[in-house]
């Protein structure tokens, strides 16, 4: 197996770095426009963006400590991708400061005169508070970066000194590490998206939150492997019995999403009561319904019959696909989750949510790209990555 | 004819050469098919011993009790309970949930752990399954004597009778008796295509003619030839795959009994997945609670090992923290939805005079207790430790229930129809008989069946030999 060198397991961009940086900077540049245009608008759209691409690094982040914790064989392969989309949190961190400093025209709680004429604000109040929110992201997101700098630092050691201590350095901070990102993100889910509609409460959402996000991190780091393999020698490396385990992994999360989506909703609808059901009604009226039952279909019935077919998840170009549909409707469910807030009749084509997810999303790429290529494609000196290259 | 199994013939059956497996923690060195065969079996294949004995009849006296408890139940009505408007549910639905949460654990090693291709779950799936099919037989009691009038019982089922009077279909109450019988129905069929070929191995070891005749009828013309083993494999995938599905499902409709009404502390929307992941933790906090001793007993430290316990505390203690998440979310969300039901509801089940106390027990035992030590390494591998503190989230999970139900009933929107419940004895002689039931079962089943499946360890002695390069003197016997 040593036939691997690390200098031939190094990632080259090949311009791919450069053009998304540029993709990036261009779009979000003329989604500014909108800043003095609508900045309600704005700051929606760029809300919508950077949800989800923090969700990225975020979801990779847990799944990266989920693999520290029960070593499977998937998760060598794909912990490098994962590794540096988990260092994106650090300067993604700086992208979500425009969100705080536009809170006002996100959150109807920040409105002074909004909160006085509620009587439910006023007793939210003791978490829904501007200082209270801010405290609270700072939290969230130290906590996250921290986790993200010593799981990447470590894993960097072992490459230079394959001490095999680090192993279990790594798989220690990941047990507590997930419990503080189940915490965490459940709570960022509260705040950026659950407060948007200040009077709906539900007790799962967190947990839906996580999940969504899941979906959404586990099928970008399938297409990553996906376009990664397609050169050598990775393509050597990860074999198709590891795009079968990823294929397995995105059934689990589809599932999750699945039956959390539908408990919550059978929940709710049977219960019907008024602090409750208006956010289920507009959502599955009107063209929101549209959405609502692309959602079933796309996100829940087709990719999960076709993730239950071997041949499909023992093919990477069929596995590719099958991600690619769950990676959009991972973004169509975010869009349904949070633009009802603010439209209620149906949702509204504005150019500045897609321009700011895709200029997001460049800047996102790029600096994926160049955290990726700062170490070998895999660990080498791993003492377990050894064993996975010896069974293939 | 198929050749027969050799080890399953009663020629082979002097000592073969013991090899030295690689320290494999999950089956303790030197074990060869025929060791293995001759320990496991030797359990059931001797002379009653005195402590089965003694035990057994400790679990037949508790079993009596819940026969006397359920006889004056039947003759007097279902007023022998302590329930009364507005605590209508009480002990017998926390029975209920308590006892099925406690039989996830066994489906959940034997289907989903077989399906993750972990090798660990090999010498503890036949016991926890059996646990499950016990514990679930003592769940389905209860629905069944809280009924009022039990001999009419067939009206949950949907048949066409002359009535015309269908069940409600809306009603999670009619999902639980298709959830539980189902779960019931693929338990028992997975455990026993599992025992198969232990039977067989029965037949051919039993010294007794009775044993012959009974181990020979239940092993259904077991040969072990190739084609049967074939069908076994295919087979046990299949059962294994539409089991995973049901562990989730059937604590998920539980938990709809409750979530689908609107009472405060009941409607929670995270429910179903906080259910099952208490149904799992306190599965195995059972699944740990019977392990030690069995092991101990029956002398079976080289098959369920140290590490096995290692790897159900960690399990136990991810269960829990799931079980800790819901407990925050449904506190915060209390706090946070500004309701004012669910806001008094919250305070009222940890600072209210009726049910504040079993409310920090309950904290205590679920939480505090086994949330700060299992993250230890030397509690999870010490046997008495790892046993105390599985018995402490087995307690908790059971005043979890009867919170959930007792304290969120007793206070419900209007103060006037406040109340209290207060459990008679009845209801305690059920709790502690249905104890009865289930340890009577678990005696029987440890006497005359094989705790640990031997085939399949056989199967891990060779996988090790293979590791170990030692697979010839294996294969030499």
């Amino acid at each position: 197996m040593n036939s691997y060198s690390p200098q031939s397991l190094q990632y080259e961009p090949r311009g791919f770095q450069s053009k998304a940086l540029a993709v990036g900077v261009v779009c979000l540049i003329i989604t500014l426009i909108e800043l003095f245009l609508h900045p309600t608008q704005f700051f929606r759209s760029y809300l919508f963006g950077v949800v989800f691409w923090l969700g990225i690094g975020l979801s990779c982040t847990a799944i990266l400590m989920l693999h520290h914790l029960v070593s499977g064989r998937w998760g060598f392969v794909l912990r490098r991708s994962l590794e540096a989309a988990a260092r994106t949190l650090m300067w993604m961190a700086l992208f979500f400061i425009p969100v705080v400093l536009g809170m006002r025209y996100l959150y109807i709680w920040t409105h002074p005169a909004a909160v006085a004429a509620d009587p439910i604000l006023q007793q939210k109040q003791f978490y829904l508070n501007t200082p209270f929110f801010i405290i609270r992201q700072v939290i969230y997101f130290g906590l996250w970066i921290v986790l993200a700098y010593f799981l990447t630092r470590w894993s960097g050691e072992q490459d230079k000194t394959a001490n095999p201590d680090l192993v279990k350095r790594m798989r220690n901070l990941s047990g507590p590490g997930l419990a503080i990102y189940g915490f965490t993100v459940s709570f960022a889910g509260f705040d950026w998206m659950l407060s948007l509609e200040p009077h709906f409460f539900s007790t799962i959402y967190g947990m839906l939150f996580v999940v969504t996000e899941a979906v959404g991190g586990m099928s970008f780091i399938t297409l990553v492997a996906y376009f990664l393999s397609k050169r050598e020698p990775l393509s050597e490396i990860i074999r198709p019995s590891q795009f079968h385990d990823f294929g397995n992994l995105l059934l689990v999360f589809t599932l999750l999403w699945a039956y959390i989506s539908f408990a919550q909703f059978l929940i709710i609808w049977s219960g019907n009561l008024q602090n409750e059901i208006p956010w289920y009604v507009y959502r599955i009226n009107h063209t929101w319904a549209t959405i609502a039952l692309v959602l079933v279909i796309f996100h829940f019935a087709v990719p999960f019959l076709l993730l239950l077919q071997r041949f499909v998840t023992f093919r990477r170009q069929y596995l590719a696909w099958v991600a690619g549909l769950l990676f959009i409707m991972s973004i169509l469910d975010l869009f349904w989750l949070m633009m009802p807030s603010y439209e209620k009749a149906g949702p509204q084509f504005y150019w500045s949510d897609w321009l700011a997810l895709i200029g997001l999303g460049g800047i996102f790429l790029a600096i994926f790209s160049s955290q990726l290529k700062r170490k070998p494609l895999m660990p080498l000196h791993d003492p377990n990555f050894v064993g996975v290259l010896q069974h293939e | 004819m198929e050749p027969l199994d050799p080890v399953d013939s009663p020629v082979a059956q002097e000592e073969p050469p013991a090899f030295v497996s690689p320290g494999d923690p999950f089956l303790a060195p030197g074990h060869s098919y025929a060791s293995v065969t001759r320990d496991i079996s030797g359990t059931v294949l001797r002379k009653t011993q005195r402590g089965w004995w003694i035990g057994f009849a400790v679990a037949i006296s508790l079993f009596l009790v819940l026969n006397f408890g359920i006889t004056l139940l039947f003759a007097i009505g279902v007023g022998e309970f302590g329930i009364n408007i507005p605590v209508g549910w009480a002990f017998a639905i926390t029975n209920f949930v308590w006892w099925i949460g406690i039989g996830h654990a066994g489906t959940l090693i034997s289907a989903f752990l077989l399906l993750m291709r972990q090798k660990w779950r090999t010498s503890i799936n036949r016991f926890a399954e059996a646990m499950t099919i016990f514990a679930v037989m003592c769940a389905g009691m209860f629905p069944f004597v809280h009924m009022g009038r039990p001999w009419l019982f067939y009206w949950l089922f949907p048949y066409p009778d002359t009535m015309g009077v269908w069940p409600q279909f809306r009603s999670p109450l009619v999902w639980d008796v298709f959830a539980v019988s189902t779960y019931f129905t693929i338990s028992l069929l997975f455990w026993y295509v599992g025992l198969l070929p232990d039977f067989a191995t029965f037949r051919d070891r039993a010294k007794h003619k009775a044993g012959k005749l009974i181990y020979g009828f239940f092993s259904m013309g077991w040969r072990g030839s190739a084609r049967h083993w074939k069908r076994h494999e295919v087979c046990s995938l299949l059962l294994a795959g539409l089991a995973t599905p049901l562990v989730v499902s059937v604590h998920t409709v539980v938990s709809f009994d409750f979530t689908i009404a609107i009472v405060p502390g009941w409607h929670s929307t995270i429910f179903p997945p906080y259910f099952v992941a208490g149904a799992i933790y306190s599965g195995f906090a059972m699944v740990i609670m019977l392990a030690i001793p069995l092991r101990k007993w029956y002398q079976l430290e080289d098959y369920i090992t140290i590490r096995h316990l290692n790897n159900m505390g960690k399990l136990l203690l991810a269960t829990g923290m799931i079980v800790a998440y819901s407990y925050v979310m449904e506190a915060f969300m209390a706090l946070y939805s500004a309701d004012k039901f669910e806001h008094s509801m919250i305070v009222d089940r940890f600072f209210g005079g009726g049910y504040g106390v079993v409310g920090w027990i309950l904290l205590s035992c679920n939480l505090f207790i086994p949330m700060t030590t299992l993250w230890s390494h030397r509690i999870r591998t010490s046997t008495v430790g790892l046993f105390i503190v599985a018995t402490f989230a087995q307690c908790g999970m059971w005043l979890e229930r009867f919170v959930i139900i007792v304290q969120s009933l007793h206070r419900d929107f209007t103060p006037s129809s406040w109340g209290m419940f207060y459990p008679t004895p009845t209801d305690w002689m059920i709790l502690f008989g249905s104890l009865g039931l289930f340890l009577t079962l678990f005696y029987l089943f440890a006497r005359l069946l094989p705790s640990i499946s031997i085939f399949e360890l056989r199967h891990l002695v060779h996988r090790t030999a293979e590791e170990a390069g030692v697979i010839e003197a294996v294969e030499a016997e």
